[in-house]
Order: C-alpha cells, then sequence, then structure tokens
C-alpha cells in the first residue's frame, strides 16, 4: 500500500537505485546516471543514502562539511550536482553502528531537511539489501520509481529477485534493470532474461572496465573523464532510458490526470 | 495488466468519478475518499490500524488539487490541509461506489 508521509513538492522525479546485495557496484551505477542525467541539462541531486558504506563522496571528489543552519542542511555541490551522503557527517575512519530507529531519523531528515531546491531528479542511491532502511524509503518517500542493478551472475540475480519484489510490494513502479560488470569474466545476459522473466524494463548493460575503479577513486566520474568508453556510452543509452520512463511517452498518458476542485 | 484511469472528473459539488482503461466508470463520495486515506498520519504504518478519527473530518470536506504520483497514484491536497495521501489506482478501485461495485463487495 503507498502511503507517502514525506513531500518533496520541488523534487520532479525521485528516484531510487537499489540492489539485492552489495558489491554490484550500484553506487558506480548512481554516480554515472546522475553526471549522464546532468550532462542532459537536468537539474539533478545525489543521496547517498547506503548509510552502512557511503562511498558517494569519494566517487564524487567531495569531503567538505555541508553547511547548515538551524533547520536545514545546505547538500554540496559539484559539476552542478547537488550531493548528500552520511559520509559528510561521520569521520572517514570510524564504523557507523546503526539501529531501526536511527536508519529510519537519519533517512528521514535527508529527504525533509536538505536544501535539494528545484530538481527535476533526486537519485536514491540506496543501501543494498531488503531491510528496514529500504523500506523506511520505499514506504515513506514519493518515489517515482526504482531501477535495479545486478551482476550477470545466477547468485546476484537471485538477490535482485529480492529487491524487485520489495518494490513491488509496496507499489513503487520498478523503471528497469541494470546488468553491470558484463562482459567475460561474470558472464553476459542475466540481466536481460531477468527483465524479461519478470515483465520489466531492461535499461541496459554496463561492461566490466578497470577504468570505472580508478575513476571511482580518483573522484572523476567514468561518463566525466572518459565520454567515449564503453562504459560511458552504456550510461548514457541508460539515462535516456530512464528519462524515457518518467518523462516519455509511457509516463504522460497519467501526467494530464490533473484536477483543480472547483 | 490491472485497469488505469484514463479520465478523473468533477461530477458534481462532492462527487469525483474515474473513467478506466477497461471501460469502468467510478464514482466517489469526496469525503468518504478522505476516510480511506492510506497515509502513516490516517493508518498505523505496522499494525494497519485506523488512526484517523472520522468524526475531525469536515462534513464539507472537498479535495483542493488532484494530481497523478509516477504511473500508479493520485495525490491529493484536501481543503482541511491534509495532502500525505497517496491513493493508488489500485485503491481507488476498490473503493469504487458504483451499484454494480458496491453488490460485488
Amino acid at each position: 500500500m503507498a502511503s507517502s508521509r514525506i513531500s518533496m513538492p520541488t523534487v520532479r522525479n525521485l528516484v531510487a537505485v537499489a540492489s539485492g546485495k552489495g558489491g554490484v557496484g550500484k553506487s558506480t551505477v548512481t554516480v554515472n546516471l546522475a553526471v549522464a542525467l546532468s550532462k542532459r541539462g537536468f537539474k539533478v541531486g545525489l543521496l547517498d543514502a547506503d548509510i552502512y558504506g557511503p562511498s558517494i563522496p569519494l566517487m564524487m571528489g567531495l569531503s567538505d562539511r555541508p553547511g547548515s543552519t538551524d533547520t536545514h542542511v545546505t547538500p554540496l555541490e559539484r559539476n552542478g550536482i547537488k550531493v548528500m551522503s552520511i559520509g559528510f557527517l561521520i569521520p572517514d575512519d570510524q564504523p557507523v553502528v546503526w539501529r531501526g530507529p536511527m536508519v529510519h531519523g537519519a533517512l528521514t531528515q535527508f529527504l525533509t531537511q536538505v536544501e535539494w531546491g528545484e530538481l527535476d531528479y533526486l537519485l536514491i542511491d540506496m543501501p543494498p539489501g531488503t531491510g528496514d532502511a529500504q523500506l523506511t524509503i520505499s514506504q515513506n518517500a514519493p518515489l517515482a520509481g526504482a531501477i535495479v542493478v545486478t551482476t550477470p551472475q545466477a547468485v546476484s540475480i537471485s538477490d535482485a529477485r529480492k529487491g524487485l519484489m520489495m518494490f513491488q510490494s509496496v507499489k513503487v513502479p520498478i523503471l528497469g534493470i541494470v546488468e553491470n560488470m558484463s562482459g567475460t569474466v561474470f558472464g553476459t545476459g542475466g540481466g536481460a532474461k531477468f527483465a524479461e522473466q519478470f515483465g520489466v524494463p531492461f535499461l541496459g548493460s554496463v561492461p566490466l572496465d578497470s577504468q570505472v575503479v580508478q575513476s571511482g577513486d580518483s573522484g572523476r566520474p567514468m561518463v566525466e573523464l572518459n565520454p567515449s568508453s564503453p562504459v560511458s556510452v552504456a550510461m548514457n543509452q541508460i539515462a535516456d532510458a530512464v528519462d524515457g520512463q518518467l518523462a516519455g511517452a509511457v509516463g504522460a498518458e497519467f501526467r494530464s490526470l490533473t484536477l483543480d476542485w472547483q | 495488466m490491472e485497469a488505469t484511469p484514463t479520465a478523473i472528473k468533477q461530477l458534481g459539488p462532492a462527487t469525483m468519478g474515474i473513467v478506466w482503461s477497461d471501460g469502468h466508470n467510478s464514482f466517489y463520495r469526496v469525503r468518504n475518499v478522505r476516510l480511506n486515506c492510506h497515509c502513516a498520519n490516517c493508518v498505523d504504518e505496522w499494525s494497519r490500524e485506523k488512526i484517523l478519527d472520522d468524526s475531525k473530518v469536515p462534513e464539507d470536506i472537498k479535495p483542493r488539487r488532484i494530481e497523478p504520483v509516477g504511473r500508479y497514484a493520485f495525490r491529493i491536497v484536501w481543503s482541511d490541509g491534509h495532502d500525505t495521501g497517496f491513493y493508488t489506482f489500485d485503491s481507488l478501485r476498490k473503493l469504487c461506489e458504483c451499484p454494480a461495485c458496491r453488490k460485488a463487495r
């Protein structure tokens, strides 16, 4: 049952990027998708909700502390993309131990007390898995849809299935599946097959490329660092597919269904 | 594929109508829609017990604005300021007050 407690009137499309388990490159996909959408002229925000292992600050080359007023936090900005992460608020070398209610509180604050301003897209890098933190976001935030990232292997796909089912159980539309690390090492085609099996769109395959790791560590996402690489080409296609899902013909049929009561 | 709305209309001062992709015409008394809000302020998230006190909802409550959310729900801003409810297409279809649907329940 959809019940959104959080209202985000200045964000046009709130999109969750999720995976059934860690290590499939979800954050890398999210960061590159953010850059690709931003390059298309959209106003983009990036919320690192991976409270267990925030990696967006490193990948975006950001290490400052965000500014704050009494009631609000100002997100950091890099190349026009607004970024907020729990990683900005805790020292690098300290593990964070989270209990359920703290998770709920932190995530709600990230959505309501960060000055996101007008955005076309706010991407949420979800914590891996299908536990409390994931449900908090899925049930409380007005998500336009979710993207599920998987690697081609069967074991990863079986976890992605759980992620998919969690979103479906709370009626969040699935924008599609991204197959990451596709190629000779982990195989290829698993993501497309999975999407077909569940009747959800397949957004694309991102090839495995060692330069991705270097680009992540250097704080310059691949789409920016090497725009002509196969990874960047794939990510740009995925950005188009996502935008097509939300702004294109598929969503338009409902957008006219607005009524001002007389 | 479940039916989705193709039109939403104001039928009277307190009556709302939805036309569905399968041709069905639904109508609703708007106060009844407000009383069936599933948001976390109206229904307990865990126990699913209703928190909303029906008697506190004004008899003459009206929507101010109805707008689609993604591809699965409507958000209604009410005249009493309540605006946190998402009404999924599913739940609205089930809430239909036309004679045929009421008989089927």
